[in-house]
């Protein structure tokens, strides 16, 4: 195989909020968001590489902190064998004319004061290439390859359709003659029958200029198009990578499954298709979850060794940790409910008086704690358990009547771990379609690469960094 | 069979701008089904929202409905409308345009509801969710008793209510029946714990949980038939999924029926009964999925489903529809057939005047193409960059008659300006 | 940099509101009195003639009741006398108390308002726009900073300041040839214009911070658009220093994004400001020199001053002047708000909502 010519090592940008003066002052910490919390790839001559993900998973962030355009908290990109973040500033110069970018919307992506031919010119000019004439010559080639004409040179940006804009950014990406792209959604703000012309035109490109992409986008079948090569993303790491046709025929991580089952297709079959559908949201960046990031949607959590259970029981009570762990249970309302079936009391606020101190309080959730851990199983035991796990549930719900979210949190937590919260799964080295994920064979923890933050670039003190900014 | 529930007959709707009058919607006619899911497909500027915010009587300023009956059936609307507005009524049938405002307003909640592709937009941002979705309940409540009035509804919700529910929580406008119905309805959409969640203001939801949220809302009133426009555009690929679902799981409960309008061929095929394809404010194919899909006539129907890439299989080369979505504005159109200048399959008499589509009609598979007559005729072809020429100079005369341009391979080609 | 649409909003905008009309009717007026001054003007307004002194305006001449004193038989004696005062047509706008032709120092006190309101704009708007640009492009702690300076400037109420400022730095004028009299167009008319710069400086500092706060939001808005991402992928530094080609000869040229990305995107409400601001800077500088702390000798506010104490007498002294003022600044309010309208919502407009 040969060299990559990007390569991209525990790749880390982080944001920081709460970084004020003021906040400084109050003495509150900076909370980091970890937009891309140490990814590593790479990127071979001609290929396409697709880098897919939802919303908030840094994709985004990853591509314009590879290209320098944003500081990166940790990690290093490596370009044709040079640096990229310690590079002099000829340097710099120099890979931004091989290193180049479409951005995503049309509309914010040219400068609406500026003509088109000065829009696609700007780069000539900032590099100083060829006289006038000559950048004027390859302006109006350069609009005419992308399918507009060298005669709309002096219009505006406003006279022209999203999919021609998107032509137009394309020709300034191109005015440098780079040999890397990163595409960054490309096509995600056009028609679907725009799309199609300008992606049609992006291959046509590549076999012509001999361009390497990078291309991120959330559109599998985009990815599936025009990609030979994925990397999937999930809440800022990379959890599988692999051969565009293995990845979508037989993917190995449960996310990815997750991703491919939930796209619609535009065919007759789709309403008999069975989707299983993911629970619940992505986590916070701001607190990811322990180990696999992962788990706490996983239908394939791995249960811990020996326990006899099956796995949507199993996901079920880990449903059921979760939230007892985040205190995400309303707790008084389930005492309400318990009180609407008694006689008449005295009581006020009842739910509150009942979660409450007072000899008289205690008294009650002693007498009425069955009813109330009847009425949590209720609400949040979807999933029929059998009678040993059923049990254990209702335990933990029983400290749950005393207030006791860590006893309760405890009850389970013994019972139920997984090594998908302890051990971080990684992507393991030197393989065709790593998957980072427990249900395959994952390297010894001696051969791991550091995910340490202070690899590569020199921590980046949070001082410096930017204020909070999302993907 | 189910009974038709709305008919739509030449709605028309137009935007009189600075730039001149923007026809968005041209004599669209479909009608309907109790219970259905009905899909309405098309591109940016195919007029697809514009009707669905024409059914609901939502266009405002600079635009007007100028033409087109909506008539939905609903026998205790007809009779209090019979009274009011005799012309509106037929039979069961009423045509919503011809009501009394107050009736036409009447509608919005118990009938017609709608939800949106951005639930933020739609949530008021310092209000917590519970107490905006009992609101919506509460007017829906007040509406139950006297239906046709709009007045009662928010009747007694004047200032001094507004601060006596500000200072005493329990007295405002909202009853307690209210609330609790808000956190049922919460539950019903798949919040986890809603009556916490009813606390939390919108900011804190997320993207999905707030289109839940959205969906809620418009549930509160029981409606007869949801509108959702783009309701799942803005949402990552698998909370999209979810809230399919969930759209689904409500229809059967509660029969409703909807009026999906997206751009997402993937998201029609999974929703929908019967699909209408939108183009250039017309509706140019309508049938059953099986027909749209597996058999279109309309040469846009099938252009869109050559572009798309599939998921399941990389395929060869994307096949794009060449140009431009056309101008709207009236007086650049031209009277032909809109598609016709991106049309592969354009023929001499698609211009001379624009193919018909026939009315409402039951469940045939319409399409607003003479291809639906007869087949593609390569005799008749339009010659080759017949719309490269300025409109001057373009001729039909015998000359490169060589097969049109279908026969030709399939080159990205530059539209001209808007 | 100004495209088409842009200047087929202004026209429409101007044919549709008539106020717009009148406001540039208004400024045109002002503009040309203030050029023009030695043609139009029939006296020198410096001159002063005390036979003719008192003169009201055409149409207003009056009989006034004078008493003087006069030998009367032998004896000092206060007698009341009917006098005519008429108006004169060498003086159709009257005559001040020294007998100096009002029409004359109103054309010519045109100048003094415009050159103080015209150049402190500039003053302001450079300095402003520089600090408010900077600040919302960088944000963090230079954009704290430099808004916490702007912030102390603004406590300050303007009149007290501008006060303050121009008794710390004296009241330093300047004489500006007058080109027609150098021409020898017109020899009788006063050879030079004198231009308050310690006025100028002065309005300048006091307003500065009005368009640091809106370059400040317009650099806010624009540093999150995607071009000033794609100048910055395609090498453009934020600032640097090149050049730029004056009638051929090159010149030192600020470039870079701020410059040629942020700077012309942000310009709509700038520009609108600032017709504003010129209106502003004309009544403050009216205020100061009423107050005597101008250096200019010919300006509308010091004639005001002058004719205080003639109001119920010769009160044309004081009202001429004053109408001028209001003339002018409601003539560039009126402009300023037919830019406001004609190019908000922006020149780039969205695509259309269908």
């Amino acid at each position: 195989m040969t060299e990559p010519l990007l390569e991209v090592r525990d790749l880390e940008k982080y944001f920081f909020e709460r970084d004020t003066y003021v906040d400084r002052l109050m003495g509150a910490d900076p909370v980091s968001i970890k937009a891309v919390d140490g990814i590593s790839f790479d990127v071979y001559e001609g290929e396409t590489l697709g880098l897919v993900g939802e919303s908030g998973c840094g994709k985004s962030t990853t591509g314009e902190t590879l290209l320098g355009l944003q500081e990166p908290t940790g990690g290093t990109v490596q370009f044709d064998g040079d640096d990229v973040f310690s590079l002099s500033r000829s340097g710099r110069r120099a890979f931004r004319r091989n290193a180049q970018v479409v951005f995503q919307d049309p509309f914010s992506s040219l400068d609406p004061r500026m003509t088109v031919g000065a829009t696609v010119r700007q780069p000539l000019e900032v590099h100083d290439v060829g006289t006038r004439d000559d950048r004027r010559e390859r302006v109006d080639e350069l609009l005419e390859r992308v399918g507009l004409s060298a005669d709309q040179y002096d219009r505006y940006p406003h006279e022209f359709s999203g999919g021609q804009r998107q032509r137009i950014g394309i020709a300034r990406a191109l005015a440098l003659e780079p040999d890397f792209l990163v595409l960054d959604e490309p096509t995600s703000a056009l028609d679907v029958s725009v799309q199609a012309q300008i992606l049609n035109l992006l291959s046509d490109l590549q076999d012509e200029f001999d361009l390497t992409y990078l291309l991120i986008s959330h559109d599998l079948s985009v990815i599936r198009h025009i990609c030979d090569r994925v990397a999937v993303m999930y809440l800022g790491e990379l959890v599988e990578v692999g051969p565009v046709g293995e990845i979508f025929e037989s993917p190995k991580h449960p996310y990815t499954e997750a991703l491919l089952e939930s796209v619609p297709r535009a065919s007759t079959d789709e309403r008999d298709r069975e989707v299983e559908t993911l629970s619940g949201d992505v986590p916070s960046p701001r607190n990811p979850p322990s180990g696999c990031r992962f788990r706490t949607r996983c239908p394939q959590v791995i249960p811990p060794d020996g326990l006899a259970v099956d796995q949507p029981e199993y996901r079920q009570i880990m449903d059921v940790r979760e939230r007892i762990e985040a205190e995400d249970v309303d707790l008084d309302s389930a005492w309400e409910h318990v009180a609407e079936g008694q006689p008449s009391t005295t009581l006020g606020p009842i739910g509150k008086y009942l979660g409450g101190l007072g000899d008289g309080a205690e008294q009650y959730r002693e007498e009425h704690a069955d009813a109330f851990v009847d009425r949590l199983e209720e609400r949040l035991v979807d999933v029929d358990l059998s009678t040993p796990h059923d049990r254990r549930v209702r335990e933990a719900f029983r400290e749950l009547a005393n207030g006791d979210w860590e006893a309760a949190a405890d009850v389970l937590a013994t019972e139920y771990e997984t090594v998908c919260e302890t051990v971080q799964p990684v992507l393991q080295p030197d393989a065709d379609h790593p998957a980072a994920c427990h249900l395959y064979d994952q390297p010894p923890a001696e051969d791991r690469a550091s995910t340490d933050a202070s690899d590569g670039v020199g921590s980046i003190d949070a001082a410096d960094a930017e204020s909070a900014n999302s993907d | 069979m189910a009974r038709d529930l709305l008919r739509v007959n030449g709605l028309t709707t137009r935007f009189f701008t600075q730039e001149g009058q923007v026809n968005a919607v041209e004599d669209v006619s479909f009608d309907v089904r109790e219970g259905e899911v009905l899909g309405i497909v098309g591109e940016s500027g195919s007029g697809k929202s514009v009707t669905a915010r024409s059914l609901v009587d939502l266009i405002d300023d600079p635009g007007r409905i100028t033409d087109g009956s909506i008539e939905y059936r609903n026998a205790e609307l007809a009779e209090a409308a019979r009274d009011d507005t005799p012309d509106a009524v037929d039979g069961d049938f009423v045509d919503v345009r011809q009501l009394s405002p107050r009736h036409r307003r009447s509608l919005r909640g118990p009938d017609f509801a709608s939800i949106f592709q951005d639930p933020a937009s739609s949530l008021n941002p310092s209000l917590p969710v519970g107490e905006q979705i009992a609101e919506a309940v509460e007017v829906q409540r007040r509406a139950s008793a006297n239906p046709r009035s709009t007045r009662s509804r928010t009747q007694s919700f004047g200032l001094g209510k507004f601060l006596v529910g500000a200072a005493l929580p329990g007295h405002g406008f909202l009853s307690e029946d209210s609330k609790a119905r808000a956190i049922e309805l919460l539950e019903m959409v798949g919040i986890p714990d809603p009556a916490e969640r009813a606390e939390a203001l919108p900011h804190e939801y997320s993207g999905g949980m707030l289109q839940r949220a959205m969906i809620a809302q418009a549930l509160a009133g029981e409606p007869d038939v949801l509108i959702a426009d783009e309701p799942t555009t803005a949402l990552d690929v698998t909370i999209q999924a979810q809230i399919l679902d969930l759209l689904d799981e409500l229809q059967e409960e509660t029969g409703m029926t909807i009026l999906l309008i997206t751009h997402n061929l993937g998201v029609i095929a999974r929703m929908c009964d019967r699909v209408g394809v939108m183009y250039a404010g017309e509706i140019v194919e309508r049938g059953t999925l099986e027909d749209v899909f597996d058999d279109p006539i309309h040469p846009y129907t099938r252009g869109l489903l050559g572009s798309i890439p599939d998921v399941e299989s990389a395929g060869g080369r994307l096949q794009p529809i060449e140009g431009n979505v056309p101008s709207l504005l009236d007086h650049e159109m031209e009277d032909r057939c809109y598609f016709a200048d991106r049309c592969p399959k354009a023929m001499a008499e698609c211009l001379e005047k624009p193919p018909e589509f026939d009315g409402p009609g039951t469940e045939d598979h319409r399409a607003k193409c003479y291809l639906a007559d007869h087949p593609y005729d390569p005799e008749d072809a339009l010659p080759e960059g017949y719309f490269d020429r300025p409109p001057e100079e373009r001729t039909l005369g015998g000359e490169d008659r060589s097969g049109g341009r279908a026969a030709e391979a399939q080159v990205d080609e530059v539209g001209a300006d808007d | 940099m100004v495209s088409d649409r842009t200047w087929r909003n202004l026209w429409v905008e101007l044919r549709r509101s008539h106020l717009a009309k009148l406001g540039i009717v208004l400024v045109v007026l002002i503009v040309s009195a203030a050029v023009f001054a030695p043609l139009l003007a029939p006296h020198d307004p410096n001159k002063t003639s005390p036979e003719d002194s008192n003169l009201p305006p055409l149409g207003f001449s009056e009989t006034k009741n004078q008493s003087t004193t006069q030998m009367v038989d032998g004896e000092i004696k206060i007698v009341q006398q009917q006098v005519e005062v008429n108006a004169q047509p060498e003086h159709p706008l009257g005559t001040d108390h020294v007998g100096r032709d009002v029409l004359s120092r109103v054309l010519y006190g045109a100048r003094t308002s415009l050159l103080v309101g015209v150049l402190g704009t500039l003053l302001a708007a450079l300095f402003g726009v520089s600090v408010g640009l900077i600040a919302g492009f960088y944000g963090g702690r230079v954009d704290d900073g430099l808004m916490r300076a702007a912030d102390i400037m603004l406590a300050f109420p303007s009149l007290v300041l501008a006060i303050a400022l121009v008794g710390i730095w004296d009241q330093q004028a300047y004489e500006v040839p007058d080109p027609f009299h150098a021409l020898g167009i017109t020899p009788n008319m006063p050879e030079s214009t004198v231009v308050p710069g310690t006025v100028i400086v002065v309005v300048a500092l006091v307003n500065w911070v009005w368009f640091a706060r809106v370059a400040r939001g317009e650099a806010l808005r624009v540093r999150s658009e995607e071009y000033i991402k794609a100048a910055r992928a395609s090498g453009m530094r934020d600032f640097e220093w090149g050049r730029a080609y004056v009638f051929g000869y090159p010149v030192p040229f600020p470039k870079g994004i701020i410059t040629q990305h942020v700077l012309p995107n942000s310009l709509t409400p700038i520009i609108v400001l600032a017709t504003i601001q010129v209106a502003a800077i004309i009544l403050l500088e009216s205020a100061l020199s009423f107050l005597g702390f101008s250096g200019a000798n010919l300006s509308w506010g010091l004639d005001i001053s002058q004719g205080r104490n003639y109001l119920s007498s010769s009160w044309w002294i004081a009202t001429v002047p004053g109408i001028a003022i209001v003339l002018a600044v409601v003539g560039i309010n009126l402009i300023g708000d037919w830019l406001r309208d004609a190019l908000d919502p922006g020149i780039d407009q969205g695509e259309g909502g269908v």
